[in-house]
């Protein structure tokens, strides 16, 4: 496939802590397509964040580095360009949207300001022309009254208005890639589903690639092209939508849907996977999945599982389909 | 928003700001009037000894200052005059106090002011590039510096400077010259020793503060937001960061002002012979002068209820989260 | 939390409030029969001895696991144990040095302004049979291994005096302000009301009062001895301890454990000293650390300005003294100032470490 704009390969981040090594993300590979949404799903601590983090350079360092890995954007290297060069790419090429909306606006400067910053900065527009801009883009991710709501500070917004403003803020310089974090985590079921379809606007509307990430398979249901199960740092399993519900083939990626309450079928009690997330300080030699698989198998102790094609695009890194 | 809200709010802290010092006053008043040896019984004890007839001068002395009418009286007199303006007389200088006041004053501002601009620069600028570089050489350097800043007696660094730069190698004289017009050259000479004297433990403070704040606010997700942004780092920096942490750090600038006024400046003046109220107050106590005494103590209160009140004002200006309605 | 019953079982308020009891009575005897049974300084340990050992070191020795938890965590921090290290020092200095030096008191002007060993200084001396000045060269010795001053006396001695001086002023008077400051915190939280808001009016008008000042006008118009400016400095400083432990057990109240503590049918009595006190406990322990050098710093300001005891040796007087012959013999100036700096610099590198091991939020 041609239209592979982003490919990430191999990418290894590291957290580097006074107790040990996190090997937060621990050689993952995928590539993102023009216009399509890629959903990367996990527990919390799975290295989900990290590897969008990593994407724009943008892990805290100290602890963390990324040691290792590629990631090409338009024939040229992320991990390795120039932190000036990666500069005009951030906010304006890929932009991105955190977790918590409260805490990710700064809350000592209006919402007009934060939105037309990166305006100014990568369209080189007037102050007048950014604003107009800008209003338009409050208008766009639907934040009523907007020419008013300019002047407002961040705390005199609701949850969900203030993800609008982080939506309008990065959607500001018309990225081709967009890399949303956990966007509706913070927010009620009811704004989740209007934030969603924001988001389903902008894929159809605008041909936007979005790289969703989010720990709820029920969210990613409704908008996702293809799905990325994360586990441990590595991934699990990754297909399309209808792979993934309909035959998913990796122990962990069945566990998640088992946990999914579904309103089609009547099921007596959900039930959860057994054992906690494992360290990823010192993670056992084998498949991290190891101690809680209920199919695991003496092989999967000895080797890390490479990643096994099931059927075209669809992969599973488990031995059960060696 | 609520311009309104903020103007009852001054208004109320104004009275409540009134209410402390009427309070101040009191325990000043009663502390130096009802000891077991007032000042006023001593400067009396002093003039009478230098009389053939004592009785007759107490009495002539007494009548004039009112020391004959009863305490209570005479405290209510005292807070009337002070209500209209009149702070007292000061005995040992033979000067309206509100005179002995306005000649000195300007000694201290200009050594609290100038200190206050040292301190709060270098302390700002050290304490960001710390936190920035945190971990680091650079980072390890400044924490020591700070601790060792923050340690040192301001007193004894005077004298070591005395020691060290006027006796030794005679570039500055060991007493500040009066003669010298207030803002010149030649007078920011003769109050570099001072400043540093004054200057250093609060700059060692304040880079303390800078750094933690800094640091507090340097893992702030709207940090990531703005590096996200393709912000570069000084604007990130300087804009997104230091707009945070400026918040506790003027509280702490503001603080060490109202502390430092008849603290360190204290000492600095009477270590350098800096003619400031410091000073005054220093003579006046030991001259058993108690108006002077007790308008200077009003001051003070006043300087640091006052500091307190622009503090929150400030506040309000800088982080919008804040309003008194 | 883990009821500390143990070897005084749970009579350790009984037993407190006899040995209390008895030491008012010898104070009462004092005071109205016997003249001086004790020195005001035996008094002032006789009263905190007890009141430290069974509510501060007690409970600690019961919690061992808590005790050894944050003692891991200010352990971590090596410039608070070099601090620590540098107390012991000085707190060893204090107790034993006095019988190891000469007396810090005796003048003897056949060696004044003698410079510490290793240094030499130039003296001018009037020579009685020509009735000149000469100038002789004078080299330190390892009698007087830290100088003599202008009276000839001994700067080690005067040193060693002064360490203890500054410990007892920097322990009794912060204890006396940390004690008043906790009672008044703890009250004003608790009852609320009015007596909360009289309360913290006071300490608004005693945080108002220029400090120094004060400081100096009290102990210029009332006496400067050592025990009274102690005393000053203790009920004067007790303010800021008032404030944050009225803040900590206000939000401690809402806490969940006194709530459940308080649904279980708990008396105030109760729910004051066995949950307030011991959890407000780790604030204060640092408060104390963080105000011994601040204490230190005053009393020898308050010396230096010519405030002081005269009748004890301390830093600030020895420095006072130096102040003037910073030209001929500089080290009476030096020394003091010294010991006076890395005194603070210990409390305050200990200080930060305790901080930051009881409270992992604080950064300063």
């Amino acid at each position: 496939m041609n239209n592979t704009i982003l490919q990430v390969s191999e990418l290894k981040t590291y957290f580097f802590t006074r107790i040990g090594v996190v090997k937060a993300v621990d050689g993952v590979s995928f590539g993102l397509r023009k216009g399509e949404c890629l959903c990367l799903v996990g527990e919390s601590g799975c290295g989900k964040t990290a590897t969008a983090l990593s994407i724009l350079r943008l892990v805290d360092s100290p602890p963390g580095r990324i040691v290792g890995g590629e990631i090409q954007y338009h024939a040229e290297d992320l991990l390795r360009s120039p932190v000036s060069r990666l500069r005009r790419i951030r906010g304006n090429r890929i932009a991105m949207i955190f977790q918590d909306p409260q805490s990710s606006l700064n809350p000592v400067f209006t919402v007009g300001d934060q939105i037309m910053e990166p305006i100014r900065l990568h369209m080189k527009l007037g102050r007048r022309q950014a604003r107009d801009r800008a209003l338009h883009l409050m208008e766009q991710v639907g934040i009523p009254q907007a020419k008013e709501r300019m002047k407002y500070y961040p705390h005199q917004f609701s949850g969900g208005m203030k993800q609008r403003v982080m939506i309008a803020a990065a959607l500001s310089c018309d990225p081709e890639i967009l890399i949303a974090d956990e966007p509706t985590t913070a927010l009620d079921t009811t704004i989740k589903a209007q934030i969603l379809d924001i988001f389903r606007d902008l894929k159809q509307k605008k041909d936007m690639s979005i790289l969703f990430i989010t720990h709820d398979l029920g969210t990613v249901a409704g908008i996702a092209d293809r799905i990325i199960v994360m586990y441990g740092g590595r991934i699990a399993e990754a297909g399309s939508v209808l792979d993934i519900f309909d035959q998913p083939k990796h122990p962990y990626t069945r566990g998640l849907l088992n946990c999914l309450p579904a309103i089609s079928e009547r099921r007596e009690k959900l039930s959860p996977i057994p054992g906690v997330i494992p360290s990823l300080i010192d993670p056992p030699e084998g498949c991290i999945f190891y101690p809680r698989c209920q199919q695991r198998m003496p092989v999967c102790q000895q080797k890390r599982p490479e990643e096994f094609v099931i059927s075209g695009k669809h992969i599973a890194a488990c031995y059960l389909y060696a | 928003m609520k311009r309104g809200g903020l103007q009852n709010y001054i208004i109320r802290r104004l009275l409540y700001a009134f209410l402390i010092a009427f309070g101040v006053v009191t325990i000043t008043f009663i502390l130096l009037r009802i000891g077991p040896s007032s000042p006023a019984d001593k400067y009396l004890a002093n003039m009478s000894a230098r009389t053939q007839d004592p009785a007759k001068v107490i009495a002539a002395v007494e009548a004039r200052y009112g020391l004959d009418k009863p305490i209570y009286e005479q405290y209510f007199n005292y807070l009337v005059n002070l209500a209209r303006g009149d702070w007292g007389w000061s005995f040992s200088t033979s000067l309206p106090v509100i005179e002995l006041i306005k000649r000195h004053w300007i000694y201290s501002f200009q050594l609290i002011l100038l200190s206050m601009l040292f301190a709060s620069s270098l302390g700002l600028l050290i304490g960001i590039y710390s936190a920035v570089k945190q971990y680091t050489k650079v980072d390890y350097i400044a924490t020591l510096f700070s601790f060792t800043g923050i340690s040192i007696p301001n007193f004894w660094l005077g004298i070591m400077l005395i020691m060290v730069f006027s006796v030794w190698l005679g570039w500055f004289k060991t007493y500040y010259d009066t003669g010298l017009p207030v803002f010149s050259l030649a007078n920011l000479k003769a109050l570099i020793l001072p400043v540093i004297t004054l200057g250093t433990g609060m700059m060692a403070g304040h880079t303390r503060y800078a750094r933690s704040a800094t640091l507090d606010n340097l893992r702030k997700d709207f940090v990531k937001t703005a590096r996200a942004k393709g912000l570069p780092e000084y604007i990130v920096i300087g804009k997104h960061v230091l707009r945070n942490a400026i918040l506790p750090i003027i509280t702490i600038i503001m603080f060490d002002m109202a502390g430092v006024v008849f603290g360190g400046a204290y000492l600095t003046e009477i270590i350098f012979g800096i003619p400031g109220l410091g000073q005054i107050s220093f003579n006046a106590i030991f001259a058993n002068d108690y108006p002077v005494v007790i308008t200077i103590t009003l001051i003070g209160a006043m300087v640091v209820l006052l500091t307190n009140l622009a503090t929150d004002i400030v506040y309000t200006w800088l982080d919008p989260r804040i309003r008194y309605d | 939390m883990r009821r500390t019953g143990g070897i005084f079982g749970g009579r350790r308020n009984l037993i407190f409030s006899g040995l209390m009891l008895v030491l008012l009575f010898i104070f009462l005897l004092d005071l109205f029969v016997v003249d001086r049974i004790f020195e005001p300084f035996t008094y002032f340990y006789l009263f905190f001895a007890p009141l430290i050992i069974f509510y501060g070191v007690y409970p600690l020795y019961a919690n061992r696991r808590l005790t050894r938890y944050y003692w891991d965590r200010t352990k971590r921090h090596r410039l608070a144990v070099i601090g620590l290290g540098f107390i012991i020092f000085l707190v060893a200095v204090a107790i034993l040095g006095p019988f190891l030096t000469q007396d810090p008191t005796q003048v003897d002007f056949k060696n004044k302004n003698l410079p510490p060993v290793g240094f030499s200084s130039e003296q001018s001396i009037f020579d009685r049979n020509t009735g000149q000045l000469i100038t002789t060269e004078t080299q330190g010795t390892w009698r007087h291994p830290f100088g003599t001053d202008d009276k000839g006396r001994d700067l080690l001695a005067m040193l060693v005096s002064g360490t203890r001086i500054s410990l007892q002023i920097g322990l009794m008077a912060t204890l006396i302000a940390i004690f008043i400051g906790l009672i008044i915190g703890v009250v004003s939280a608790y009852l609320g009301g009015w007596v909360d808001n009289a309360l913290m009016r006071f300490t608004d008008i005693m945080m108002t009062f220029p400090f120094f000042l004060l400081l100096v006008l009290i102990v210029f118009l009332y006496g400067s001895s050592l025990w009274f400016i102690i005393l000053v400095i203790g009920l004067t400083g007790w303010t800021g301890t008032a404030r944050l432990v009225r803040s900590e057990t206000l939000s401690l109240r809402t806490r969940d454990f006194i709530m459940a503590s308080k649904s279980l049918g708990a008396s105030d009595r109760r729910i004051v000293f066995r949950h307030l006190i011991p959890n407000v406990m780790s604030l204060v322990i640092v408060i104390a650390t963080l105000s011994i050098p601040g204490v230190i710093l005053a009393e020898a300001a308050l010396s230096f300005i010519g405030l002081g005891d005269p009748t004890v040796t301390s830093w600030g007087l020895v420095l006072h003294a130096g102040q003037r012959s910073l030209d001929t013999a500089w080290w009476i100036a030096v020394e003091p100032g010294i010991m006076l700096f890395l005194t603070v610099l210990a409390f305050n590198f200990l200080g930060d470490g305790i901080r930051d091991a009881f409270d992992p939020r604080s950064q300063i």
